[in-house]
């Protein structure tokens, strides 16, 4: 009926078939195997959240509110004895190398008991993002590798992430915001390494980990062409930890103060920094913060999505337990039409979330950071080869300048600019839809409940606690909002500027 | 608020105002640490000492003799800072309507010059509307008195008063009577405080009754008549304390707002915030000007008043959860942290609205009054 220019010349019109029908565009390209691995996935939270995070989600909540000082040391151990802190880290980095979207299916169970817990597992992967996205694979293997060594003796090394400071929230998520902000957190060039002043704040899980992965920045006038990362170990001289914060909820992930007072870090534990940058690419500087922080956010955008929804998921069930065990002037809730409506669309509220991160997922997969690992051939190549097979082979490989130049030339200077705006554009959409959504259900969990609701040991008064800290970390939602405007929207509008104002 | 259209009301105006700054301000966070902290038995004092918690009732009575308009513009200022203390004056005023619209207080045995703020206090289940709650302990009669058997969640102030209002029934059916207990009475078990959502320093605990004797309150089975007839005033008072937890909101996300930078100037500059910043203005606006509207409809009762107070405090409350979200969302991270104040306003928020039973009852039978419809039929 149409010719295929035609074909693609009206799809080439906004919106863009592209940019819309991921999923669609990535189904013959994904391994068919991911559905089976998915489900085994999913198996595995269910499992982990009968044995060990529904028992302990409100005893743990109501002992952090009787001693604020609590870390969720056991808890840590716990998910490491069940292998969380390797299962997602890719076989040649020594870990088990499960599919990456799957991990939102997991944050999905895990949440719906206890997003709190769910944050002690996922937290990790945040800096292993931020690891794995500078494509420094020397470095990555070896603090991955601690981290798999860590889950074969029994003594967790699990990693932080410290990018927000005192007077920079939303400035230092976004490359456009730094320059103009108040960043302190500042990295002297010094014999063999870097000296690091200055403080990080709401750091989740830094009293407890192993291993952070910080950004500081050479000139903090210009911190998006300067900006520096390292991984720096807990216990170096020089880092500390301030008191950790009193939040409202998901208080079994603390959220820590990171204080740097003349802490030397070496060259060896820098990730990028624009020496390195400079080897890989010709490319501003600027415009390489911009890759890599939108490589990062958006393969952890849409995990927060998948919290966000675990918790809608939490309240919905609840609420459902709840009308279906309640009768009000002798007639069960769960009969009465109200109540039928509001429970229809609470688990609405869950399917359109949970499209929202795979659609997210699959702009990942099929176009950003998750595309090489996704791919068949590699995907059936890791699953394939036996394990020390990338333990004597592969790893060494790693360590070659030749390899890491490879890797940052693909991440830095191969990949096109449309493609990480769609998926930063689609994790930031995701974000948005699953916090939001997570808020409306636990709202609407607790009109439902009445007075039972507004009790800690009915569970959904946690929920609407924890749900509130999603729609501000990883982004606020108005910072996502402004974000998916620029990378879904902007482009079409030759007119709009972002971040401008 | 209310003082600015009465002056009657501005000396209690301004001390509720003086109240909040001396005895609440900055000691919210340590408030409500409770029941994990100290219970703030000094404030509870001197709230008892300037008044508060006697604000409707009769000066016959040792009460201050005030208005709703009086109560309402007490609960305005004193939830504008922490509205646990609100809760408390909440429970209290529902407690000795509730016996005056009877007209069973000398049931109580409260002397005009109460000593203390425990011989004062009556306990009550404030987030229940008892119609709506089938799980109501048993009465059964036993000469005068009654006996009370069952068990009772959330009684508020039950921890802290010497006698307490309770909702049972007499037998079957939707029917239910108020009675008057003694808390210190041997049958009755009370829980630890329970942990809830918010106004933490306003308590309640669980109650397990075991032939309890009580007395009862009015008439029997005429519990419903009592509680739809104060329901009209506590609805206003309800929608008073939403109306201060919004007025409090607004006036932290201001001051963050000016002082706090992004992209290198204030964030009350960037118009997103300043969309957010008006969008919980008009809330609180809305909800002082829904105050003063009910607190006129109380006092002139024309036809239909019952349901339009009703249904501003539903409003108020629905606007007070939402503009409490965006308060911590304008202070980002802070805002979640108990070192501000929004994430306290958030929870107690909901809290508030669900003060006399839960919103999806509420509004049924709203439209159950408007409309005249039996209760069965929604």
């Amino acid at each position: 009926m149409l010719q295929n220019s035609e074909v693609a010349s009206i799809l080439s019109r906004f919106p863009k078939f592209e940019d819309t029908w991921l999923g669609l565009s990535y189904a013959p390209h994904m391994p068919k195997h991911m559905v089976k691995e998915t489900r085994e996935v999913i198996a595995i939270a269910r499992k982990f959240n009968e044995e060990v995070a529904k028992p302990l989600a409100l005893k743990l909540d109501r002992l952090t509110h009787e001693n604020p000082d609590y870390l969720p040391w056991e808890l840590v151990d716990e998910a490491n004895r069940w292998g969380f802190y390797t299962m997602w880290i890719p076989k040649i980095f020594g870990g088990h190398g499960y599919n990456l979207p799957s991990m939102s299916c997991f944050s999905e169970e895990v949440a719906s008991a206890c997003v709190g817990i769910m944050n002690v597992i996922g937290v990790h992967y945040l800096a292993v993002t931020g690891l794995t996205a500078s494509g420094n694979t020397r470095l990555a293997k070896k603090i991955l590798r601690e981290v798999a060594e860590g889950e074969r003796s029994g003594k967790p090394c699990t990693l932080a992430l410290a990018t927000t400071e005192p007077g920079a929230g939303t400035d230092v998520e976004e490359v456009d915001l730094v320059d103009k902000g108040k960043v302190t957190c500042q990295a002297k060039r010094v014999k063999g390494g870097y000296m690091v002043n200055g403080t990080k704040v709401f750091i989740s899980m830094g009293h407890v980990s192993s291993l952070t992965v910080l950004y500081a920045y050479e000139d903090t006038k210009h911190p998006s062409e300067t900006t520096i990362g390292f991984v720096i170990k807990t216990g170096t001289k020089g880092f500390s930890f301030g008191s950790h914060e009193n939040k409202m909820g998901q208080r079994v992930c603390p959220a820590s103060v990171l204080i740097f007072e003349d802490c030397f870090i070496p060259d060896d534990q820098v990730l990028f920094n624009s020496e390195m940058v400079k080897k890989i690419t010709n490319k501003p500087a600027r415009d390489i913060s911009q890759r890599y922080c939108d490589y990062v956010v958006s393969a952890t955008r849409p995990g927060v999505c998948a919290f966000g929804i675990g918790v809608a998921r939490g309240a919905f069930e609840t609420a459902l337990h709840y009308a279906s065990t309640t009768c009000v002037n002798g007639r069960l809730l769960i009969n009465q039409e109200w109540a039928q409506c509001m429970l229809a669309e609470m688990h609405k509220n869950v399917i359109l979330g949970r499209l929202a991160y795979t659609e997210a997922n699959n702009a990942n997969c099929h176009r950003g950071l998750y595309k090489l690992l996704q791919s068949k051939p590699v995907y059936y190549y890791l699953k394939a080869m036996p394990r020390f097979w990338f333990d004597k082979v592969i790893s060494p490989m790693l360590d070659w300048e030749i390899t890491v130049r490879g890797m940052g030339k693909i991440l830095f200077d191969a990949a096109k600019p449309q493609d990480q705006r769609c998926c930063s554009g689609w994790a930031s959409m995701a974000k948005i839809t699953g916090t939001d959504l997570g808020v409306k259900n636990c709202q609407m969990a607790i009109e439902i409940m009445g007075q039972k609701g507004l009790r800690h040991d009915a569970g959904v008064e946690k929920m609407l606690r924890d749900i509130k800290l999603l729609q501000i970390y990883e982004g606020t939602n108005q910072l996502n909002r402004l974000n998916a405007f620029k990378c879904l929207i902007a482009p079409q509008v030759p007119q709009a500027q972002v971040f401008e104002e | 608020m209310l003082a600015s259209y009465r002056n009657d009301l501005k000396p209690i105006a301004d001390l509720a105002q003086s109240f909040a700054a001396r005895e609440l301000a900055g000691g919210t966070g340590q408030h409500d640490r409770y029941p994990f902290g100290e219970f703030y038995d000094q404030v509870l004092r001197k709230a008892h000492e300037v008044g508060f918690l006697g604000a409707i009732l009769p000066e016959s009575l040792g009460g201050l003799g005030g208005s709703i308009a009086a109560l309402c513009e007490i609960l305005i200022h004193i939830c504008e800072t922490d509205a646990s203390p609100g809760g408390i004056i909440f429970t209290q005023a529902l407690s000795q309507n509730l016996l005056l619209a009877a007209g069973a207080w000398n049931l109580t045995q409260i002397s005009p010059a109460a000593a203390s703020a425990k011989d004062l206090l009556v306990a009550f289940p404030v987030y229940t509307n008892p119609a709506q709650t089938d799980s109501l302990p048993i009465a059964q009669k036993t000469g005068s008195d009654y006996n009370l058997t069952g068990r009772l969640e959330l009684l508020v102030l039950g921890s802290l008063a010497r006698q307490a209002i309770i909702p049972a029934r007499l037998g079957i059916g939707p029917s239910y009577s108020f009675f008057l207990v003694n808390l210190d009475d041997q049958n009755v078990e009370k829980s630890e405080p329970v942990f809830t959502l918010g106004l933490h320093a306003c308590p309640a605990v669980d109650v397990t009754f075991s032939r309890v004797r009580a007395r009862l309150i009015g008439e029997e089975n005429t519990g419903h008549q009592y509680f739809e007839k104060v329901s009209p005033e506590m609805n206003a008072a309800a929608a008073a304390m939403n109306a201060g937890i919004l007025r409090g909101v607004y006036n932290e996300a201001v001051a963050y707002s000016q002082n706090r930078e992004q992209g290198g100037r204030p964030i009350i500059n960037w118009s997103e915030i300043g969309m957010m910043l008006a969008s919980i203005l008009v809330k609180a606006d809305v909800a002082a000007m829904c105050v003063c509207q009910s607190c006129m409809e109380l006092e002139q009762k024309k036809s239909g008043y019952e349901i339009r107070v009703s249904a501003a405090a539903l409003h108020i409350a629905e606007l007070s959860c939402n503009a409490t979200s965006d308060g911590i969302q304008i202070l980002g991270g802070y805002g979640y942290m108990k070192d501000y104040g929004q994430e306290k306003r958030y929870r107690d928020a909901r809290m508030v609205q669900a003060l006399l039973g839960a919103v999806p009852f509420k509004k049924l039978d709203i439209i159950r009054q408007a409309t005249n419809t039996s209760p069965n039929n929604v």
